[in-house]
């Protein structure tokens, strides 16, 4: 489902968020990236999301590499993919319900279709009663809810959620993952990328660890540190 | 893909309601430009329209030989009528001369008292359509007999009126020009800074795979909505103050030829909101494709 061939990604002209990276992860997989601030996790996402170019090697999504992805065609690449981030870049000028519908009206869905749908995903994340108080209105935690549940709305093949956690307590971290875990299980592909070492602990998944640009370790069941 | 344009309508509207703010500045922004502007093209249309009315005033008098018998008189009367720089022509007879001259020196007789009727020449007084062919014509007007002397006109005097008005008429439209381009500048970086204010939004809406034009549509008709109030407003304003002025000019001024007819109307209104709309519309346009990079 992804697969990153040999990637180098530089920034500027000698920072090295990337190194030789050579990743695959599989249709329905549940994977996480995890390593301290720095070792590339994000720029693995921003890859995936086509937000910029690999400076050498290739990144394929679905079978397509992302280099022959024309400027125009990029939108279609990006409503394969939800997308989950760790400040949430929920639309400050709409409601929970709004929010969520947008990612649906971008792909032109009839209104009738949007408005029976909204309503169901803000129940799977919980979110039925605030689903017209807009962000600032709503915690940290409802707002992550609303960014997954926006991610979700069009059942694209892939999640990718990058820091999810990082600004929620651990109760609600729980929740949260717990929510993944239900997406992951009707065949969406989850790859979360965390420095959250008690939920990576807790899920025993795919662990993929990054290290100054380079993958140190990919473990089936795998734990934070790989201490198991 | 079929969009619901009602979405974006009310994606913008929503917009210019959520970011008032902003909407105000570029409304009032638009507003002042398009009100200097609807100003400078009233007043050099005025400013035209009376020059003309002055050069039409530019007459060539030419007096005819004491002797000339009435046919001689009237035969020259219709060759000139046919130049195709004359505009018009009068045939002022002896005694209407005498009678011009006795209104004229009226408050003391005397002058004229031991004199008989006939002592001046009949003559033409010759209305040319532009002023600056008064050389061309009076050289016209010897071929067909008159003598130098006998022609009267003030070729300095229409020699400078030529380089003024001509002066004026090109400084207006220079003053137009630079108002134009202050304004599309002042304009369109007003727009520029509250889309520059709204590029977070702009990011996450292209993260979440909304295309260019997707993003793009609801803030140009933003921008059209603003430019369209701000222009219309101000057209109206400066449709408001030229009658104003044309009627206190007809009270204040009855020498002065200023008419309400100088300038039509629905013309300016149409060139100014026009403008105004254009102005928003591309102003957001180029405005947000700077930020679409994402």
């Amino acid at each position: 489902m992804i697969r990153f061939d040999n990637v180098t990604k530089v920034y500027g002209r000698d920072t090295v968020a990337l190194e030789r990276v050579n990743l695959e992860i599989g249709e329905g997989e549940f994977a996480f990236l995890v390593g301290a601030s720095g070792s590339g996790k994000s720029t693995v996402v921003r890859l995936i999301l086509k937000e910029t170019e690999p400076s050498a090697g290739a990144v394929y999504v679905g079978g397509t590499r992302l280099s022959s992805i024309p400027r125009r065609k990029i939108p279609q690449h990006r409503r394969n993919i939800g997308c989950v981030f760790q400040d949430f870049k929920l639309l400050p000028n709409k409601t929970a319900a709004e929010n969520v519908a947008y990612a649906m009206e971008v792909t032109g869905q009839r209104r009738r279709s949007i408005r029976a749908k909204v309503p169901q995903i803000l129940e799977l994340v919980g979110l039925s009663e605030k689903r017209d108080r807009y962000p600032e209105e709503l915690s940290g935690g409802e707002q992550q809810r609303v960014s997954i549940a926006r991610a979700f709305v069009s059942q694209p093949p892939i999640l990718i959620a990058d820091e999810p956690t990082g600004n929620l307590d651990p109760d609600t971290s729980v929740s949260l993952m717990q929510l993944l875990e239900r997406i992951n299980r009707i065949g969406t592909t989850v790859l979360v990328a965390t420095h959250d070492r008690d939920m990576v602990n807790e899920m025993r998944r795919r662990v993929i660890a990054l290290d100054r640009g380079r993958i140190v370790r990919d473990e089936v069941k795998g734990a934070y540190a790989g201490e198991v | 893909m079929k969009f619901n344009p009602r979405f974006f309508v009310r994606e913008a509207l929503k917009n210019v309601r959520l970011n008032l703010l902003m909407s105000i500045t570029a409304v009032t922004t638009t507003f002042i430009c398009i009100l200097v502007l609807g100003a400078a093209i009233l007043i050099s249309a005025h400013v035209s329209s009376l020059i003309s009315s002055v050069r039409q005033d530019v007459t060539i008098s030419a007096f005819f030989p004491q002797d000339a018998s009435q046919k001689k008189m009237d035969s020259v009367r219709n060759s000139v009528e046919n130049y195709p720089q004359v505009g018009s022509v009068k045939f002022v007879s002896k005694q209407q001369a005498y009678e011009n001259f006795k209104k004229r020196f009226k408050d003391n007789p005397q002058v004229y008292q031991d004199l008989g009727s006939d002592f001046l020449p009949a003559s033409l007084e010759i209305k040319l359509k532009n002023p600056k062919d008064a050389g061309v014509v009076a050289r016209k007007l010897e071929s067909e007999g008159f003598a130098p002397k006998d022609l009267s006109y003030p070729q300095q005097t229409i020699n400078r009126l030529n380089r003024v008005t001509d002066y004026i008429v090109w400084g207006l439209r220079g003053a137009t020009a630079l108002f134009l381009a202050a304004s599309v500048l002042l304009i369109s970086n007003t727009i520029r800074l509250s889309i520059f204010a709204r590029r977070k939004e702009i990011e996450v809406m292209k993260l979440v795979g909304a295309s260019d034009s997707f993003v793009r549509t609801p803030f140009v008709i933003e921008g059209l909505v603003q430019g369209l109030v701000g222009a219309v407003i101000a057209a109206i304003a400066v449709i408001w103050a030229n009658s104003l002025f044309v009627e206190w000019a007809h009270n204040a001024l009855p020498f002065f030829p200023i008419s309400g007819s100088d300038v039509s109307i629905l013309y300016v209104l149409a060139v100014l909101v026009g403008l105004g709309a254009m102005i928003g519309v591309l102003g957001s346009y180029l405005s947000v494709r700077r930020f679409l990079r994402v």
